[in-house]
């Protein structure tokens, strides 16, 4: 019998988050006047603990006893050594992986909504607000508030809510109340509703609605919450990376090749960042975030990534501004565009400490399965793209002959997500790729409109 | 390339997790846009682009085609500051 997962002793937890924005420059977070962001601004919107830590330069920033106890209902995670995804792929890579599926909502979600409910909890705050799509986020934050007895309400895309009886269950279990948005409770609702009765929703109402229940409730008492793209976010997540690193060591072995899927950023980044640390100060590490593939046309013409249209901005040299003269790997993630992903993660890639790779839909679901096969977990779907590159990059390390070792994050089981393997199974999934003449007509498209330029921090 | 109708194409979305149709992504979007993944999302499956760019209004395609990345904490201040504004009006009234 194989030894197949490192489990660490609860006493070997971390006891501190590792925080990224001590060793990357990234320009300040600007509001909707252009100027950047004062800690004030944002006061009725999330706890000052957590805005502190949004806005923090501390490397090292400990983590709460009383956190440490409710994610030790689960954590440290099993790092795990994928032994039969290996054979079945007959490469000489030695590939582990962290597993995130094991937490009570199924997915590393709760690695941040432990700490958050901790915190409005201790500045006193009573209930918690949030959108959620199909319901991980949601189902995180309601188990997230049961365990420090808050309140949490969650709006979730009426789509979904139609869809997902389930994560309704579990937020239900939980104790959180989900509301079907958009709802009458809210002027956003309202309005949205007024439009159009039979609305599906959208995240975008969803947002405004949690937003707009936190800010206008007269007793100060409740705050909203995100489970993506944010700073404090992706500190939190960092608790998997560092555990990582701790039972790497028992195994006596230091990944050549990270990999995440991407889409807010947040498991990838937790996975990710502590070693990013470590590239920063020398080792030789690939570390991949993944996406799904983008649109081919997009991604052959880079749109500007703003975050931050403060002064200090300069254009890279011409040779490497758009148009034809540009031409992006053939796997180019749409990622450059950045819409929905963590600054930070944009940032690293724009520096070319991160490489980020795209994988087609049948691609991933093959992965998935083959996957599922072989290890026993069904992942969440996302969890597929990671799946995806890190098959390629086993069969490379085959094709080269090369040990290469290969980390990745399994970031959630697909027990909730079935649906989506049924569209597999069914045959409604299928890659598809374009010739260059077919490309080439495509970009016509977008002939008439003016070439973005791709910047950098400086 | 599918050949089904554009109307009776469905796929998981990746925002939300859940099935939705073509016809969602056209409206979901913010400021009257589809939603900004609706290319990368569909290319797969059929000519999303030469649909949009034939039955989109062409303003709607050029600000579709021109959108940005959103900073996120503008956005939740812009959001923030419009509802306590409308919550101080209705106070008032």
């Amino acid at each position: 019998m194989k030894k197949r997962q490192i489990i660490l002793n609860a006493d070997e937890i971390p006891r501190q988050w590792y925080n990224i924005l001590a060793d990357i420059k990234m320009n300040p977070p600007l509001g909707p006047d252009g100027k950047p962001v004062s800690p004030d601004m944002l006061a009725p919107v999330f706890p000052m603990n957590l805005i502190e830590q949004e806005v923090s330069d501390k490397r090292w920033i400990d983590i709460p006893e009383p956190v440490l106890d409710i994610l030790s209902i689960w954590r440290p995670s099993p790092l795990v050594r994928a032994y039969n995804l290996e054979k079945i792929l007959d490469t000489p890579a030695h590939i582990y992986f962290k597993n995130e599926s094991v937490s009570p909502p199924g997915s590393h979600k709760p690695n941040t909504a432990v700490p958050q409910a901790y915190y409005n909890k201790v500045f006193g705050i009573k209930r918690m607000t949030t959108e959620t799509g199909a319901g991980q986020w949601g189902s995180a934050l309601s188990f997230a508030c049961s365990q420090f007895g808050l309140e949490c309400k969650i709006f979730m895309v009426r789509i979904s809510f139609d869809q997902k009886p389930y994560r309704k269950t579990m937020m239900a279990a939980w104790g959180g109340k989900c509301i079907p948005s958009p709802s009458p409770e809210t002027k956003a609702g309202r309005e949205a509703l007024e439009k159009d009765p039979d609305t599906p929703g959208s995240l975008g109402i969803a947002i405004s609605e949690a937003i707009e229940a936190a800010v206008t409730d007269e007793s100060g008492q409740t705050r909203y919450s995100l489970g993506s793209v944010l700073n404090h976010v992706m500190l939190h997540q960092t608790i998997i990376g560092l555990e990582a690193k701790k039972q790497m060591e028992i195994a006596g072995e230091y990944p050549d090749i990270i990999i995440g899927c991407a889409g807010g950023g947040s498991n990838f980044a937790g996975l990710a960042f502590p070693f990013v640390y470590d590239k920063i100060n020398g080792k030789q590490i690939e570390i991949y975030p993944v996406e799904p593939a983008g649109c081919p046309t997009m991604t052959r013409a880079p749109f500007v990534y703003d975050h931050g249209d403060t002064a200090g901005y300069t254009p890279l040299l011409p040779m490497h501004s758009l148009g034809h003269a540009f031409i992006p790997p053939p796997v180019h993630a749409g990622g450059l565009r950045y819409h929905g992903m963590a600054p930070t993660v944009s940032q690293l890639v724009n520096e070319g400490i991160l490489t980020a790779r795209a994988v087609g839909q049948q691609k991933a679901y093959e992965a998935g399965v083959l996957t599922a096969r072989s290890e026993g977990i069904i992942p969440a779907p996302e969890t597929t793209h990671a799946l995806a590159c890190v098959i390629e990059e086993a069969i490379k390390a085959k094709e080269e002959g090369k040990e290469k070792v290969i980390l990745f994050n399994w970031s959630g089981h697909g027990l909730l997500d079935l649906a989506a393997y049924e569209a597999y199974f069914d045959g409604k999934i299928k890659d598809f790729s374009q010739t260059d003449e077919e490309l080439a007509e495509s970009e016509k498209i977008f002939a008439a409109f003016p070439k973005p330029q791709f910047i950098k921090n400086v | 390339m599918t050949d089904k109708p554009v109307d009776e194409l469905t796929r998981r979305c990746p925002r939300l997790g859940s099935g939705i149709t073509f016809e969602y992504c056209l409206i979901s979007g913010e400021d009257d846009l589809p939603c900004w993944k609706i290319l990368d999302c569909w290319w797969e499956i059929f000519d999303v682009e030469s649909y949009l760019k034939a039955n989109l209004p062409e303003a709607v395609f050029k600000r579709l085609m021109s959108s940005k990345p959103v900073n996120k904490l503008a956005s939740i201040l812009e959001i923030a500051e419009k509802a306590k504004k409308q919550a101080e009006k209705s106070r008032n009234t």
